[in-house]
């Protein structure tokens, strides 16, 4: 448990790489901390966020493709299916959850890392935004306070409390027990089935309001979509599964590794694709699409009050409020231990690197990202509140881009050991390449798409284009600035080599490299 | 030779604990053992192994330092960094080493504001094998 190994003061501080391993039992205490069932099961759907993700989304996915909303999310889910492989074995190589930045690093370079860390920054910048002004509004209307709900100066004041809050929730590190986020969650998952259900027995025994319609197969049915309408809504479909990726890289606690690993994946994933398809359905059934539309910044308390009449609706409020909440711990926190993670590879200036002495958490990343988060959220709303729904968007191109990229990395780290067994070629290596060239492809077509003003959900236009490819490149542009700057300032980062898995790696014939990206800076 | 065990920051208030316990262990014949917990706060995801080593060296370094100053006062000391949170890793090598008591540095804070930000001695009263000494930073 303890040694008495003494560390030589001074040692680590400045110039010198990390020094020696935790000194605490010969290797990282991490990997012995497997976790168990259901917590696995929970940080999976908790970190997608079913409640908040539905009620940012559902509306903006009527919206594009009208009755085939549950197909989309069906499909959407392909894609990330495929790159989660490529989480799974990246994990592998480099044990206990790393990020992208990690592990496009290893496999494609450090420059490549550098932009995937990035992007992950960026996207989580601007997610925190629309979080915010959902949190925001759902407040106001949890207290039935509709004339503030409609004031965006209102909306974006509390919101930018929610902000502040999220931030200082992480900073000093408070944490709900493992039991209260298990309660939570279940609350949430129960309410949203619950109100499916009401919602559709209300359908079929003609009590819903007129418009609405009854379910039909024909919704499950994608190729009824034109490309143009499949494009677009998978890409808002990409968003509302990010972050249940995590789950294929947790380690979970089993009795017998080799046989029950990733029961908690299947499990979680079985659970958001259920609520997905069955809210989606229900919705769109009970309102019909036009309504779904017409109310797409709050979704689910327009239609929680028609189907639950007061004041039980407030139950579907408050569950997305705890999914946006439960948010802070599955966003902030691990976006703020990337520019950690960044920042000791020497590819981000040193500070935010830096862990609290007291609460130990990564307080220079946090403070960062929370400030950026504010500034952006309140710069938008100034200029229009339009755009910050056109943000939706951007964060799907730039989720596309990081998660396409992990599907792509896993490929090129793996790629002498795709031909060893049927398993490595499908798993390792086809899968997540696949998966990668699917989100390439939502990517590149969106991207030409949204060329267009017109296909924006603002409609506005800047310097011709829609807002939200311009956010998307105008991130990319400062992206390679400062990387150009980091480059120029400390160098010792890009210089790092792309690496390739050691032979045999995945069948146990060799040990993963030692250490993470950070004790390399030498190479 | 008996042992106390002392919940070692660096902060202003674990000095004060560690004052305290290398006093003690003069009087009793013992040495001191210095221990750090450094799990990560938050749940899983996102570069969590880069997080921990974070702390690992933020922790080595402060021991370093903290061994030294009970050396200087002519104890023995020991170190343990802990892959557990605070308290569990305090609680944790007291049983192992049956410790005599441990001593750990209070803030001073008001009892709900520990509650939020996690005060070690309010969750080591209770979970203790052992003793629990509590110094208030001077």
């Amino acid at each position: 448990m303890e040694s008495a190994a003494v560390p030589t003061p001074g040692a680590a501080a400045g110039t010198s790489p990390p020094s020696t391993p935790v000194p605490s039992s010969g290797e990282k205490g991490l990997k012995k901390n497997a976790i168990g069932f259901v917590s696995s099961v929970v940080i999976g759907v908790a970190s997608t966020a079913p409640g908040y993700s539905l009620a940012a989304t559902l509306g903006f996915i009527a919206a594009a493709v009208a009755l085939q909303s549950p197909a989309i999310l069906l499909l959407a889910f392909i894609p990330m299916f495929l790159v989660a492989a490529g989480y799974y074995y990246m994990n592998k190589a480099d044990p206990d959850c790393g990020t992208s930045f990690s592990w496009v690093t290893k496999a494609m370079g450090p420059q490549l890392g550098w932009i995937a860390g990035w992007t992950i920054v960026v996207a989580d910048v601007i997610v925190m935004a629309n979080l915010a002004q959902i949190a925001g509004l759902y407040t106001f209307l949890l207290f039935g306070w509709t004339s503030a709900a409609a004031s965006t100066a209102a909306v974006t004041a509390v919101g930018v409390l929610w902000i502040a809050i999220m931030t200082a929730i992480v900073l000093i590190g408070i944490e709900l027990s493992a039991r209260t986020q298990v309660g939570l969650l279940a609350a949430e998952v129960l309410t949203l089935a619950v109100f499916a259900v009401v919602a559709l027995v209300k359908v079929y025994s003609g009590s819903a309001p007129a418009g609405s319609i009854d379910p039909s197969f024909s919704w499950i049915n994608p190729f009824s979509l034109s490309p143009s309408e499949l494009s677009a809504g998978l890409l808002l479909a990409v968003f509302i599964y990010w972050g249940w990726d995590t789950t294929a890289t947790v380690n979970e606690e089993t009795e017998d590794p080799g046989e029950a690993p990733g029961r908690a994946t299947v499990v979680s994933t079985l659970i958001l694709l259920g609520i997905y398809v069955i809210v989606a359905v229900a919705a769109q059934a009970y309102a019909g699409v036009d309504q779904l539309v017409a109310n797409q910044e709050d979704v689910l308390s327009a239609l929680g009050t028609e189907v639950f009449g007061s004041p039980l609706d407030k139950i579907l409020i408050i569950a997305v409020l705890s999914s946006a909440a439960a948010s802070t711990q599955t966003t902030i926190l691990p976006t703020a231990r990337t520019t950690l993670s960044m920042a000791r590879a020497n590819a981000l200036p040193k500070s935010l690197g830096k862990v609290h002495p007291r609460f130990l958490t990564p307080h220079v990343s946090t403070l960062a990202m929370g400030a950026a988060s504010i500034v952006w959220y309140v710069g938008l709303t100034l200029v229009s509140e339009d755009i910050l729904f056109d943000s939706l968007a951007a964060l799907g191109l730039m989720i596309s881009f990081y998660i396409g990229l992990t599907g792509f990395a896993c490929t090129i780290y793996y790629r002498h050991e795709i031909l060893r067994s049927v398993k490595n070629f499908f798993f390792v290596g086809l899968g997540p390449f696949i998966g990668g060239v699917i989100l390439f492809y939502l990517l590149i077509k969106n991207g030409i798409q949204l060329a267009d003003p017109a296909n924006s959900e603002s409609g506005n236009s800047w310097f011709g284009l829609g807002p939200p490819l311009v956010i998307a490149v105008f991130f990319l542009v400062l992206g390679f600035i400062l990387m150009a700057v980091q480059w120029r300032a400390v160098p010792e980062f890009f210089r790092k080599r792309p690496e390739v898995a050691p032979p045999g790696f995945l069948e146990g014939e060799s040990e993963p490299m030692s250490g993470g990206i950070a004790s390399g800076g030498e190479s | 030779m008996g042992q106390i065990v002392v919940g070692y920051d660096g902060s202003d208030c674990s000095k004060a604990a560690l004052e305290e316990a290398v006093g003690l262990a003069k009087s009793f014949g013992d040495e001191v053992v210095l221990v750090f917990g450094y799990a990560p706060p938050g749940i899983w995801g996102g570069e969590i192994a880069e997080h921990e080593e974070a702390i690992a060296e933020f922790g080595e370094r402060v021991m370093a330092d903290g061994k030294r100053l009970a050396e200087a006062d002519g104890v023995e000391a020991r170190v343990a960094l802990v892959p557990k949170r605070g308290p569990e890793a305090l609680v944790d090598v007291a049983k192992e080493r049956a410790a005599r008591m441990i001593v750990v540095g209070s803030q001073g804070e008001a009892p709900l504001k520990g509650v939020i930000v996690g005060s070690t001695p309010y969750k080591l009263l209770h979970f203790s094998p052992c003793p629990v000494l509590v110094v208030p930073a001077s």
